[in-house]
C-alpha cells in the first residue's frame, strides 16, 4: 500500500537524520579533544555521508547513512608549552572542528528531520480521511 | 461494481495517483541531503481521457484504450497505469548535485494532501447521492 510505503521512506529519512545528529554531537563534544602523547594527533572531525538505496520490494529510493568519513583538513596548532601533548617547540595540535559550522549543520539536520515528520503526519491524515469514507 | 460508474472510477484513479505521488514526495524529502539525487515528481495524468475511456466501458480506468476505427487494426494498451516519474526542473542545485528544495517539497505535499481530500470528499458525496437514490436518506 502506497501510504505505508511513504511512511516507511520517511521513517528511514528520520533515522538517517538522527544518525547525522549523532555525528554532529560527537564533533561538538570532541571539539577540544587533543592527544595525550607529545606530537600525537587530536580528534579528527567526522563527516556523515548519505546515499540513496533502491528498495526492491517497494521500488522507492530510501536514504541511508553511508560510512562516516573523516575530514582531511589540517589541524590548527596552539602554543601551549605545559600541555602533555606539546611537541618540542611547545605547540599542541587542536582538532579541526569549527563550532560554528557544526551549529549550522545541526540546524540543517533539524530542518530535514522536521520535514520528514511533516511527511509522516500528512500521510497519516490522508489515510485517516480515506478511511472516513467507510464511516459516512 | 461501484467502479463501473465513471465518476467513481475516475475518483478512485485520482486517489491512487495522489497516494503514489505521496511516496515520490516522501522519497524526495528523505533524500534531501543525498549527493547526486535529483528531485522527482509524477507526471500529471490526463483525467479527461480516462473518463472517456471509462465511458467506453473499459474494465479498468487505469488504462487508456486506443479507439479502433477499422476492424483490421490491432487493439492494445497504451500505458500501464499512466503513472510515470519524471525529473522536475528546479532552480537550485547544490554543488554536490542534489536538486531537492525543501520548501518546494512542502508546497507540493500540501497541494497533494488537499487534492486527495477533495477527491475523498467527492467520493463521499457520490456515495451520498447513491444512497439518496436508493431511498435510504442520509
Amino acid at each position: 500500500m502506497d501510504f505505508l510505503n511513504s511512511i516507511m521512506v520517511a521513517a528511514k529519512g528520520l533515522r538517517a537524520q538522527s544518525g547525522r545528529m549523532r555525528v554532529i554531537a560527537e564533533n561538538i563534544a570532541n571539539a577540544d579533544s587533543t592527544a595525550s602523547t607529545p606530537g600525537g594527533d587530536p580528534y579528527r572531525r567526522k563527516v556523515p555521508t548519505f546515499r540513496a538505496v533502491l528498495d526492491r520490494a517497494t521500488g522507492a529510493h530510501n536514504v541511508e547513512l553511508g560510512p562516516v568519513a573523516r575530514d582531511p583538513s589540517a589541524f590548527s596548532v596552539r602554543y601551549e608549552p605545559g600541555h602533555p601533548a606539546a611537541d618540542e617547540a611547545g605547540y599542541v595540535k587542536r582538532p579541526n572542528v569549527n563550532s560554528l559550522i557544526e551549529t549550522v549543520d545541526m540546524r540543517e539536520a533539524q530542518r530535514s528531520y522536521q520535514a520528514n515528520l511533516n511527511i509522516i503526519s500528512s500521510t497519516r491524515q490522508m489515510l485517516a480521511r480515506t478511511l472516513d469514507i467507510l464511516r459516512s | 461494481m461501484l467502479t463501473d460508474l465513471p465518476l467513481f472510477a475516475a475518483l478512485k484513479h485520482k486517489m491512487r495517483w495522489h497516494e503514489a505521488r505521496q511516496t515520490v514526495l516522501a522519497q524526495n524529502v528523505s533524500n534531501a541531503d543525498t549527493p547526486g539525487y535529483e528531485a522527482r515528481d509524477l507526471s500529471a495524468p490526463d483525467f479527461g481521457s480516462m473518463l472517456g475511456a471509462a465511458r467506453a466501458r473499459v474494465t479498468s480506468a487505469a488504462y487508456v484504450q486506443p479507439a479502433r476505427t477499422n476492424a483490421m487494426h490491432m487493439t492494445g494498451r497504451l500505458s500501464a497505469g499512466g503513472m510515470t516519474q519524471e525529473a522536475i526542473d528546479t532552480f537550485e542545485t547544490t554543488p554536490k548535485g542534489n536538486t531537492v528544495v525543501l520548501e518546494e517539497e512542502m508546497m507540493r505535499l500540501a497541494d497533494n494532501q488537499m487534492q486527495h481530500q477533495m477527491a475523498v470528499g467527492l467520493y463521499q458525496k457520490g456515495l451520498g447521492l447513491l444512497r439518496m437514490a436508493l431511498g435510504r436518506g442520509r
